[in-house]
């Protein structure tokens, strides 16, 4: 049987890493778009602080509600994350299979 | 002998393809269009909410009493739940689950605030419309995020 697990463990960083480049476009624009809705976000909470619509405690219990949509964004990110990780293995299995499948065959 | 040795090592081949098969690796569930569309609609609901409260109504004269908007925030809340419900059930779904328990928190916490202030100041309308825009993008990306897996496992 013709099976070299050096090149087909070569093969699979390469798919993992192709799986990777092409996903990672994805998880900075989501990043981008996170941060630029947090900082119109606080921008707001802050004018309102110093225009005297938000009082001391209410300020504080709204920057404490920033904290858990931070969180929420966080979240999306990391589902963005581990479908680029499902990906990048998955790509690597389908390598492993594929040299598997090779061999048997020139084996027959 | 050669021919001898070779079936066992193909016996094993093929078993290791089959186990490689069912070892893909899965750790976010499939994309549903179905909850994309509902976060889309409960999305445009409470931004009409908020924009019809901010542009048709005042705080003078008790316009943004809460006795006024009590059953939209009842048939915003039943669709958040909706949401909430729907990504529980589904195995490998804690983020997503996680959003939606921050939106129907941070939801039930203004809702009393408009309750027990019974108004609610044209800067904290624009606030409070501009956290749920950003909370359903949380949901969208997220929804997204389960849409970019190529390959499902079998």
């Amino acid at each position: 049987m013709n099976f070299d697990i050096n090149t087909v463990i070569g093969e699979m960083l390469a798919a993992i890493k192709g799986s990777v480049n092409k996903d990672w476009k994805e998880v900075k624009t989501a990043s981008e778009q996170f941060l630029e809705r947090d900082k119109n976000r606080l921008e707001m909470i802050a004018a309102l602080r110093i225009s005297g619509e938000l009082m001391r405690e209410d300020f504080e219990s709204r920057l404490a509600d920033q904290k858990k949509i931070i969180e929420a964004e966080l979240n999306a990110l990391a589902v963005i994350s581990k479908a680029l990780a499902q990906n990048a293995a998955n790509a690597a299995i389908d390598v492993l299979e594929k040299a598997v499948i090779v061999a048997i065959k020139a084996a027959l | 002998m050669k021919k001898q040795l070779l079936y066992p090592i193909l016996l094993i081949a093929i078993i290791s393809v089959f186990f490689i098969n069912s070892c893909k690796v899965a750790l976010i569930p499939g994309y549903d269009a179905s909850i994309l569309s509902q976060i889309e609609t409960t999305s445009k609901q409470v931004d009409k909410f908020y924009l019809s409260m901010l542009e048709t109504t005042t705080p003078e004269n008790n316009g943004r009493k809460f006795e006024l908007f009590a059953n939209e925030y009842v048939n915003i809340e039943v669709e958040l739940n909706s949401l909430l419900t729907k990504n529980k059930i589904k195995p490998l779904n804690e983020n997503s689950t996680r959003i939606c328990e921050i939106t129907l928190e941070l939801w039930q916490k203004y809702k009393e605030e408009h309750k027990t202030k019974n108004t609610l100041s044209n800067g904290l309308i624009i606030l409070n419309r501009q956290s749920f825009n950003d909370l359903f993008y949380s949901m969208q990306v997220a929804e997204k995020g389960k849409d970019m897996v190529r390959d499902s496992p079998k």
